[in-house]
């Protein structure tokens, strides 16, 4: 666990990374506290600049909203459906995969086919006519994100457990009599956690930024602010005032890639070997 | 005048402009009068608009939306055109009679009319497409037809009379271009109207004709040589450009990629930005028609919205300045009730209702209300409509409500208004030039009926005010009407079945060194029969 | 297995995949609020019940579900998508002439990220820890990080408004009437932005995948054979690594392929690029059902299409992979 660390901490870029999410999260965390008011009211002048006025100092938007409230709001929003559209998608993805790549024959044929059906699927589009279908709303939202990224997490348990299973401690455990849900709990799912926290740390990142496109086509949920839906709303007024979209664009973006900075020093201090020929 | 080039005047007309304050309508470039003065109109060249959405069909017969009615207005044409005014202009017809008692209407149909195929247009047209084929087809064409005439007849090649049941007086507004376009008798009679292959390659007599159409990029129409006004149209080519992307739209019109932002393609916020591009013109007019009202229903079906004081505490909410100022950017004025002041027998003799928090929360409590969720519906027509849902909901807010906003697409609009499933819900709807018309529809108690959502979906229902719509529509004469029209006004904004919040205004923003755009009452739909290119 | 069975497996489970997905969508979409009816109406301005009624039976909204699907299934063997009253017009011919701008586009894209990530990854594998391999692992991460509409509204306003460099909508200059050459030109030159503004996006991903299939294929005993054989690291690089690190690029294309069809839709909106993710957008916004399950069904056709290509390429350079599959 130690050289984990001590791999993980080496990777400046990851470093940085894991201290810009503690950020967002605090923030997050301290929401109401910063902004008690609710960030949909209209307390100044419509396209009010960054750093005019004090007490706006990110400016507002087009109705007069403080942007910094958003802000601060919008990041619980995003962040909660980051992690939740991840957490469905691995409770549904890391089972099939595991039962997949567990049991074989027919059972992974089938599994599997079912899978290669949802990737075959593009799936912005089908995201889209699900939240469609279901009126935008967070929940619809998540169910739609999750829908559409389970079947990676799927592939990857699966061909994890392929691997694992035939290793002589799980034989062993299945030998002594061992119930099967035991065995996939105890011995098998244990040594696929490692990949599964890299992908998820990528997943959470992949569903920041598809919830923005949906609010982009104005389909997010009209009653809470996200960053998605900032950006969504301030894009028309882009050329002109240009913060009402850039701030929270630069808020996912920065969110995304801190997260994908984590993903890959995680990636990196699990697999020490793909680091290659370092000295 | 001769002392005088084009150039310059538009140069100064541009000065003008720029300099100071932007008065849409009455820009002197936007009708133009100087610039016509100026030179006579030159011949050529392609003008390049946008049109949003794409529209499904050009056979306007059959599909009349908006995008529909602008690019295939060049096509087909009617037997009459309304100014400004709306006041009846010549087109098919050159000249027509109404008898004494308002009950028939004789046009005499222009001669040496061909459709674009070369053939001959004559009355038989005319009978064909508003006696058959619109009345089986138009949704605003038939209830008319069905309800107040009684014979359509051709009096000779070139005549046609409509005998009419009872007066009706807004029948004269009936043959404005999108409720009954001349639809070619040759192509279509005997035929299965809806699948006649003829609808993707549309015949028309309008001036232009369509060339080719590549979905999703554009619509390219060209000049009809054998239009049946001498020397006209003046242009060569119009592109119809489609662009789904508002802010998209902006920017092709600040490269120079398209002329002409037809109204309501770009948000109202990038109108005044525009307006300060040299060489470009802001027009307000050609809207007289449609004359947007936009409201808030209330569904009188839930047990609170059918309390008056719950329906003031909510008008009374609304910060519909702020709406009008921010939101639209200035475009628009407050409704003062059911009718548009751009509409026939509009009347300024009712009650006003301001912006009163206090006022609202008084009522709101005297109604009972305890904080149950309110449901409101936005429209979903882009960007400025959602702003406008997140503001009113919070104006409803802070009076104390508990609003919960729904959106959703177009069609899950119309099925929850149709469905009744709202509290509150945005809309706008058009005025089509008289109340009969645009009006009645919804507030009469004999429209409500689930299923559509343009009807009287509020379900309000008084019976004074069905008796003196009825009356209104079929008086005979104007003053008769008016007194009518005034009073059902005056009980209508005391009740309030519904919030009215502003008239709406869709600009349209061209160069201006495109002369004679925007002449009637219908605007784009009819703009290129003499416009011209400087 | 012969080449011919590989085939007909393939093909097979393509087919049973696409009428699954056939099936999906049309009870998928039907579940979905809003009437085609009413929104035609709606755009109409009006509409009473006859109205609504007509254009009910128009759609063949008026039969039973069952039956709407079996009629679906039935036209869909015979290639007939079915007709979209919307636009007069049957959906095939709808969707082939959107068809080749969403190829154009997903094309140069997926080629432009490819070179541009495999490149990219094959300089950072090289240079592995150094800060060089930190800078363009980063940096490519940067475009993967934007949300891809914000991308291509940013590069609008750059590009095309204060450079002017650039065309920022359609896929042609309209009225300039080019023909030939000239023409094939102009529509590249619409092309770059729209193409480089998705491309960039998957950069990232090949580029990560390039460099840590390198330094897998690095540790291969024929790679060090060849640095034996005295071959510069340049020769080595271009002839028996890259040939072999790029095969799980390829395969994580053809497994990306969907998600480049979503892409551009997002794409095809701001550029206001002619292709079927535009129409698959607008068919979902009117609810014209037989228009949306025929881009569905195209799309995941691409996608399966493509995935069986990359597959055969596989079977192409390494024989050894049929042994596995």
């Amino acid at each position: 666990m130690n050289s984990f660390l001590r791999t993980f901490a080496r990777n400046r870029g990851a470093v940085i990374g894991l201290c810009i999410l503690v950020a967002v999260v605090a923030i997050a965390i301290l929401a109401p506290l910063l902004y008690p008011g609710s960030p949909w009211r209209m307390v100044h002048r419509p396209f009010l600049a960054p750093f005019v006025l004090d007490r706006a100092p990110l400016g507002s938007d087009t109705v007069g909203r403080d942007i910094l409230a958003g802000l601060v709001h919008g990041s619980r929003v995003s962040l909660l459906i980051g992690l939740v559209s991840t957490l469905v998608a691995l409770l549904v993805g890391v089972p099939l995969g595991a039962i997949s790549g567990y049991f074989g024959g027919w059972v992974d044929a089938a599994l599997m086919r079912v899978t290669e059906f949802f990737q075959t699927i593009p799936s912005f589009a089908l995201a889209i006519v699900i939240v469609s279908i279901l009126q935008p709303s967070v929940g619809s939202i998540v169910l739609a994100i999750a829908i559409v990224s389970w079947p990676p997490v799927a592939r990857l348990v699966r061909g994890e457990v392929l691997s694992v299973r035939t290793r002589d401690y799980v034989q062993a455990a299945i030998v002594t009599g061992q119930p099967v849900h035991k065995v996939i709990l105890t011995e098998v799912l244990p040594n696929v956690v490692s990949p599964v926290i890299v992908l998820a740390s990528l997943m959470t990142a992949t569903a920041i930024l598809l919830e923005s496109s949906l609010s982009f086509l104005g389909l997010g949920d009209p009653n809470v602010m996200s960053w998605g839906y900032m950006v969504g709303s301030g894009r028309s007024r882009v050329l002109d005032q240009w913060w009402i979209s850039f701030i929270p664009g630069t808020a996912i973006f920065v969110t995304v890639l801190a997260l994908n900075l984590i993903g890959e020093g995680l990636n990196d201090a699990f697999n020490p070997s793909l680091r290659g020929r370092r000295t | 005048m001769t002392g005088f080039n084009k150039r310059e005047l538009l140069k100064a007309g541009v000065a003008g402009l720029a300099a100071g304050e932007l008065f849409f309508g009455l820009s002197p470039l936007a009708n133009g009068s100087i610039t016509a003065l100026a030179q006579s109109p030159k011949r050529g060249g392609a003008v390049r608009a946008v049109v949003h959405p794409e529209p499904s069909s050009l056979m306007l017969g059959l599909v009349q939306n908006t995008p529909t009615q602008m690019v295939a207005g060049s096509i087909y044409e009617s037997l009459l055109k309304y100014g400004h005014d709306l006041k009846p202009i010549p087109s098919l017809a050159e000249r027509w009679e109404i008898s004494e008692d308002g009950k028939a209407y004789t046009f005499h149909l222009k001669r040496n009319v061909k459709w674009h195929d070369g053939k001959p247009f004559t009355a038989d047209d005319v009978v064909f497409s508003t006696d058959v084929f619109l009345r089986e087809l138009h949704p605003r064409w038939r209830p008319v037809a069905t309800t107040h005439v009684e014979r359509i007849e051709k009096l000779d090649d070139f005549t046609v009379r409509y005998q009419l049941k009872n007066p009706f007086g807004p029948f004269i507004l009936m043959f404005e271009l999108s409720t009954t376009p001349i639809v070619p008798r040759h192509l279509y009679a005997g035929t299965d109207y809806k699948t006649n292959p003829n609808n993707n390659t549309p015949i028309g007599t309008g001036p232009f004709k369509l060339a080719e159409w590549t979905r999703g990029s554009h619509i390219k129409l060209t000049r009809n040589p054998d239009y049946h006004v001498q020397g006209l149209p003046n242009l060569d080519e119009i592109y119809w450009q489609i662009i789904p992307d508002a802010a998209a739209r902006v920017v092709a019109y600040e490269t120079g990629a398209v002329d002409i932002l037809t109204g309501g393609t770009v948000e109202n916020f990038d109108v005044a930005k525009l307006a300060k591009m040299k060489n470009t013109a802001v027009t307000g007019k050609g809207w007289e028609m449609i004359a947007p009202l936009s409201w808030l229903w209330f569904n009188h079906r839930q047990g609170l919205m059918a309390k008056k004081s719950f329906r003031q505490a909510v008008m009374y909410g609304m910060d519909r300045d702020f709406a009008k100022d921010v939101i639209w950017n200035g475009l628009a004025r407050l409704a003062s009730g059911p009718v548009s002041s751009k509409t026939r027998f509009y009347s300024d003799k009712v009650a006003a209702y301001g912006f009163d928090p206090a006022k609202a929360k008084a009522l709101l409590k005297e109604s009972g209300y305890k904080g149950e969720p309110i449901r409101l519906l936005a429209l979903p027509y882009g960007e400025a409509w959602t702003r406008w849902a997140e503001a009113v909901k919070q104006n409803l807010t802070d009076i104390g409500m508990n609003i919960q906003l729904v959106t959703t697409d177009v069609a899950g609009y119309g099925q929850r208004l149709s469905d009744w499933d709202f509290d509150l819900a945005f809309t706008w709807l058009s005025q089509f030039g008289d109340p009969a018309l645009g009006v009645a529809r919804t507030y009469v108690s004999s429209n409500i009926a689930k299923g559509s959502p343009w009807n009287n979906v509020a379900g309000y229902s008084n019976p004074e005010v069905d008796r003196l719509f009825a009356e209104a529509a079929a008086a005979n004469g104007e003053a008769a009407r008016q007194e009518l029209y005034t009073k059902v006004q005056q009980i209508l904004v005391e009740d309030l079945p519904v919030a009215w919040m502003l008239e709406l205004e869709f600009p349209t923003i061209y160069r201006s060194n495109f002369n004679n755009l925007i002449k009637t009452a219908t605007g784009m739909n009819d703009a290129f029969q003499d416009a011209w290119k400087a | 297995m012969t080449f011919a069975l590989f085939l007909l497996r393939k093909a097979l489970g393509a087919a049973v995949i696409l009428i699954a997905i056939a099936a999906l969508n049309f009870f998928l979409l039907r579940l979905a609020p809003g009437d085609p009816a009413q929104v035609m109406a709606g755009e109409a301005g009006a509409g009473d019940a006859v109205f609504l009624q007509q254009l009910r039976e128009r759609f063949g909204l008026d039969r039973s579900l069952a039956e709407q699907f079996w009629l679906y299934i039935k036209g869909m063997l015979s290639l007939d998508l079915g007709f979209s009253y919307r636009q007069q017009r049957p959906v095939l011919d709808l969707i082939l002439e959107r068809l080749p701008a969403t190829l154009l586009l997903t094309g140069t894209a997926l080629i432009i990220s490819l070179a541009a990530g495999v490149t990219l990854g094959v300089v950072a594998a090289r240079r592995v820890g150094r800060a060089s391999d930190s800078a363009i692992m980063t940096g490519s991460l940067v475009f993967y990080a934007m949300p891809l509409f914000w991308l291509a509204i940013i590069a609008q306003i750059v590009f095309s408004k204060y450079l002017g460099w650039l065309p920022n909508v359609g896929y042609e200059s309209m009225g300039a009437g080019y023909t030939g050459a000239r023409r094939t030109l102009d529509i590249g030159w619409h092309l770059i932005m729209p193409a480089t503004t998705l491309g960039l996006f998957f950069t990232a991903v090949y580029a990560r995948m390039m460099r840590s299939s390198m330094i897998e294929v690095s540790r291969f005993d024929y790679v060090k054979t060849a640095y034996a054989k005295g071959l510069t690291p340049g020769a080595v690089v271009r002839h028996h690594m890259v040939p072999n690190a790029i095969l799980p690029v390829v395969t994580l294309a053809g497994l990306q392929a969907g998600q480049l069809v979503g892409g551009s839709l997002l794409v095809e909106t701001v550029f206001a690029w002619p292709g079927i993710g535009r129409l698959l957008f607008d068919a979902l916004l009117q609810r014209d059902y037989q228009v949306l399950l025929g881009v569905f069904f195209t799309c995941s056709a691409m996608v399966i299409l493509f995935n069986i290509l990359t597959d055969l390429m596989y079977r192409f350079v390494d024989p050894r992979i049929e042994a596995v599959s």
